[in-house]
């Protein structure tokens, strides 16, 4: 009997509300992290990151992206590059809060049975992730102890902090 | 002998501690979190020696997990040498002599299941039974606010489906203790901030109950510093199921089946840890994110499944996993299960992590085999998972495999009997009478205006906007109430036409709480008087009968190995004793939490308060007669119901001026009940248009929030307040607490019928006609000289009452 092994890939599917829209949730992060003392910060927009892992192909993804988790009037939607972003963010930060491996994701465990239901390979796992996109001057350093004491919990969390692209 | 017994060395992971010394031994019990104490090792170690064999991992994590605080209430069961002043005596099961004694004197027949199951239940009416239940979850949102307070709710709402057959939840409680979330002192590293924990725990409890489609629509907060670190919890979900739903079985031969999410590495060692201090070492897998869509999918197939009767017992996978539900379901029969069948989420789980693992929505069924068919169907149409892990047997023993090994094979008597009892010594040595002193004196209204803004009553309505109260369209009392919508209800009234599906049958029930640990800072005794007092009076104001009340109880402690900590927690108890056995109020369930201390800034132990959590549910036999607290028209009468003793000592007016010592407010059942069940007689017939209880601050605040809320003003003489005679004071009279008082508004046709209700029938209640409401929206007071004592616009007190929380919390 032969075994058919299905490739893994790993897509980044980047969710956001489109820039014209007041993003609420932002307004609450920026709030959250001026009280930890980022008094520079001017404007926090945030979105979701959904890693999805197992034999999608890259179509697929976007497919999902375009059809599943994206609202088309209020949001847009990337396929994040593997490749790290370019570093010319002046002032523009990228903060990621993952989920730690331990803990259970109930958003993907949704995400996953979603994308199955609309006609796609089942993923072997979907986990989503915040997004945060700061505008201010800051030093990476404050941003993480800032993150870690509003947006995150070091026990649970993992968060990633690189400078971006507007 | 069984074919697991006699291949005991198949069992893996052998865990060797027959040859070590107890320092060992505490120290790998430290590395693992089993919170197991030096007589306990030595239990194990013995049974283990007369099997002549080592335990596997798994067993002592069993063990471990079974005889955690959490599981076995160590505390409460143990037998207590207790020391009161120069007097010593012996306690042997503080819980059997207290809460179970007065329940057993009050011996009420509506009471259909007591302390045995996962919730208490009554009756409701003929055809319906109330299930009720408070779970704490401290020690979890205290690491991870939001998901630890998100599985308290899902935790305390799979205890009402683990209970009888299952019932199904129709309101949410809860109640928080926190630091002042503007705390501005330093905290250790690691520990959230109070205002951090605040907005966490109550974006968990909304999220959850949201998601499940359960209102929540009951229960308050307390602030104060020293939860900074230990914030606490309470989670509460009533159920309501058909009375014959009420009892379960399980018989040899039942297939054990799983159900609901699947099992991963996440909350491990969640039971142990709740046995233990907190500290910075707490291990990161006892903390969970619930997922509610899924418990929503549980509940669905469950409730369908009962109905067609597909199931003989059912629990739920809280604290221990598989090891807890499946051992506690089993513990008079024996159970065999086989690990390999338990669906997971991730593949590389050793046979231990997936026994214990306390991943959340997961039940266990006790399922006879012709029925599984069926029962399978049933889920499947919910699209919810189930898998059957073996069977029940009746072999006494619980044996677990995963594939060909043996890693459990237990004898349920040992498990479940075999922790050794350890006396703890209790000490409690009453304060002596302190008269009042210190602090600043301060005019009436500059009092009142400091104690409305004060945390500890200022308005909810941040935290109670954000949870769904009126999903499934049965809460007749809201949370907030009066022509606004926006003031303090006393207890929520809730119809629950939508779990029965009859329109016609206006029966409803109410739920109210009663929590003050500034009262056990003097004497814990009279906190817990005060606490049920304070419960039933906020049933009686709304409309439910008191004469039909159950309480629950929940004890919040340091730790109990300091004698001073548990000879407290002993005073508490017997005040909740002679409290139900006064107010022939049954307990009818409840749970401890213990170890609520941690390490502050500079190293030194950081204990919360004593803390008493009482909730009372009782009927309100006709909803459409319920009562709520605003002022309803200008012109009617005030009635004062409940007498004025000088004991302000814990009181918030003295909390304001910095005053320390004076006499904690003192119960007196007998007098307390007639007096309720007098005003329930005069609502029943319709002769009541408002109702509110004095607690914090008073008369003086309580009248100004039935005004505020109703928008009328009031006029109070305070010289025809029912009081002690020895009172020569206006703020005493205007603050004090005394218990089991209520302000009752009443039409001035009624005023007659309404007084025949306190006639001789109720030998000990008190009631004077104290005032009476105006149109316009101003507090007047006449003091005891006969002049104005205190004058304040409603419309300011109400802005200062409505202040605090918006302008901290953004």
């Amino acid at each position: 009997m032969s075994v058919k092994i299905q490739p893994t890939n790993v897509h980044l599917i980047e969710v956001k509300l489109r820039n014209e829209f007041n993003d609420a949730e932002g307004a609450a992060a920026f709030a959250l992290l001026k009280e930890q003392g980022l008094s520079s910060l001017k404007e926090v927009r945030t979105g979701r990151i959904y890693e999805v892992s197992g034999a999608l192909s890259a179509s697929q993804a976007h497919q999902a992206g375009k059809d599943l988790l994206c609202d088309a009037v209020t949001q847009e939607f990337r396929l994040v590059p593997a490749s790290p972003a370019p570093m010319n963010g002046m002032n523009f930060w990228r903060v990621e809060v993952w989920l730690k491996p331990t803990v259970s994701d109930p958003v993907g465990a949704t995400v996953i049975d979603a994308i199955a239901e609309g006609g796609l390979p089942r993923p072997t796992g979907v986990r989503c992730v915040h997004l945060y996109l700061l505008n201010g001057r800051a030093v990476k350093a404050q941003i993480e102890k800032a993150v870690a004491k509003s947006l995150a919990n070091p026990l649970i969390h993992r968060v990633v902090v690189t400078e971006a692209h507007p | 002998m069984n074919e697991l017994t006699e291949n005991p060395a198949a069992a893996t992971d052998v865990f060797p501690i027959l040859e070590k010394s107890a320092k060992d031994l505490r120290v790998i019990g430290a590395q693992r979190h089993l919170s197991l104490s030096d007589v306990e090792w030595a239990a194990i170690q013995g049974h283990f020696k007369t099997l002549k064999r080592e335990p596997s991992l798994a067993e002592v994590e069993t063990i471990a997990q079974t005889w955690s605080e959490h599981c076995k209430h160590k505390t409460f069961t143990s037998p207590i040498r207790y020391t009161e002043g120069k007097k010593t005596r012996s306690i042997k099961n503080l819980f059997q002599e207290t809460i179970v004694a007065a329940t057993e004197a009050v011996k009420k027949p509506w009471c259909l299941s007591l302390f045995t199951d996962n919730a208490g239940v009554v009756a409701f009416g003929k055809k319906w039974a109330l299930a009720f239940k408070v779970e704490t979850h401290n020690h979890p949102s205290a690491l991870e606010p939001y998901g630890g307070a998100a599985t308290g709710v899902g935790g305390v709402v799979r205890d009402i489906l683990g209970v009888g057959l299952g019932a199904k939840p129709v309101l949410n409680t809860d109640t928080f203790c926190f630091g002042r979330p503007d705390f501005k002192g330093p905290l250790p590293e690691g520990s959230h901030h109070p205002m951090r924990t605040l907005r966490g725990v109550v974006a968990g409890v909304r999220d959850y109950g949201n998601r499940m489609g359960i209102p929540t629509a009951g229960g308050g907060i307390w602030f104060d510093d020293e939860y900074r670190l230990n914030p606490l919890v309470f989670c509460g979900t009533v159920g309501i199921m058909p009375q014959w739903a009420v009892k379960k079985e399980v018989k040899p031969g039942d297939l054990i089946v799983a159900v609901g999410g699947r099992t991963g590495r996440d909350g491990l060692h969640g039971a142990t840890f709740s046995s233990a201090n907190l500290g910075a070492d707490a291990p990161s897998s006892a903390v969970q994110i619930g997922h509610a869509i899924q418990e929503k999918r549980v509940l669905d197939a469950l409730l369908a499944a009962r109905d067609k009767k597909l199931y003989g017992s059912v629990t739920d996978c809280g604290a221990g996993g598989f090891s807890s539900a499946i051992g506690e379901l089993g513990a008079d029969c024996g159970a065999r299960v086989r690990l390999e069948n338990a669906p997971l989420k991730v593949s590389d789980l050793d046979s231990w992590e997936i026994w214990l693992s306390e991943s959340q929505e997961r039940m266990v069924l006790a399922v006879p085999p012709r029925s599984l068919k069926a029962l399978e169907a049933v889920f499947a149409a919910e699209g919810c998972e189930l898998a059957v892990l073996g069977e029940f047997t009746k072999t006494g023993r619980l044996e677990v495999m995963h594939h060909s090994s043996v890693i459990v094979d237990l004898d349920m008597k040992f498990l479940h009997k075999g922790l050794p009892r350890i006396e703890r010594a209790a000490v409690w040595n009453t304060p002596p009478a302190v008269k009042p002193a210190g602090g600043v004196t301060k005019k009436a209204g500059d009092a009142l205006r400091e104690m409305i803004g004060h945390l500890n009553v200022c308005s909810r309505e941040w935290v109670i906007r954000q949870y769904d109260h009126e999903v499934q369209g049965g809460t007749i009392v809201k949370p907030l109430q009066g022509v606004r919508h926006d003031g303090p209800g006393d207890a929520c009234v809730i119809w629950p036409h939508a779990a029965t599906g009859d329109m016609e049958d206006f029966s409803c029930f109410a739920v109210g709480h009663g929590l003050n640990p500034d009262y056990g800072r003097i004497d814990p005794y009279w906190m817990a008087m005060a606490a049920v007092d304070e419960a039933l009076r906020n049933l009686t104001c709304v409309g439910a009968d008191p004469a039909r009340a159950a309480l629950l109880d929940n004890f919040c402690w340091a730790s109990p190995e300091d004698p001073k900590q548990l000879g407290a927690l002993v005073r508490a108890a017997e005040g909740c004793r002679d409290a139900a056995k006064g107010f022939g109020a049954p307990f009818i369930s409840g749970k401890d939490s213990m170890f609520n201390q941690s390490k502050d800034e500079k190293g030194k132990d950081l204990a919360i308060p004593g803390t008493l959590l009482i909730s009372a549910v009782a009927p309100v036999p006709d909803g459409r007669k319920a009562v709520t607290m605003d002022f309803k028209g200008p012109g009617n009468a005030l009635y004062l119901i409940g007498r004025t003793n000088d004991e302000l000592g814990g009181s918030l007016y003295h909390r304001i001026l910095g005053r320390t010592g004076g006499d904690v407010p003192k119960v007196s059942p007998a007098a307390a009940i007639d007096g309720f069940k007098a005003l329930h007689a005069a609502m029943n017939r319709g002769h009541v248009l408002s109702a509110h209880d004095l607690s914090e601050g008073g008369l003086a605040l309580c009248a100004a929030e039935m005004g505020f809320t109703g928008e009328f003003g009031c006029l109070l003489d305070l010289d025809e307040c029912p009081r002690d005679p020895r009172i020569y004071s206006n703020e005493t009279l205007l603050f004090s607490e005394s218990p089991s008082r209520i302000l009752v508004e009443v039409k001035p046709e009624n005023e007659s019928a309404f007084l025949r209700h306190f006639g001789k029938s109720t030998k000990s209640a008190m009631v004077r006609r104290v005032g009476q409401t105006t149109a316009n929206p101003i507090l007047k007071v006449t003091g005891l000289e006969g002049s104005t004592c205190l004058e304040e616009p409603l419309k300011e007190l109400k802005e200062t009452w409505q202040a605090p929380l918006p302008r901290i919390l953004g």
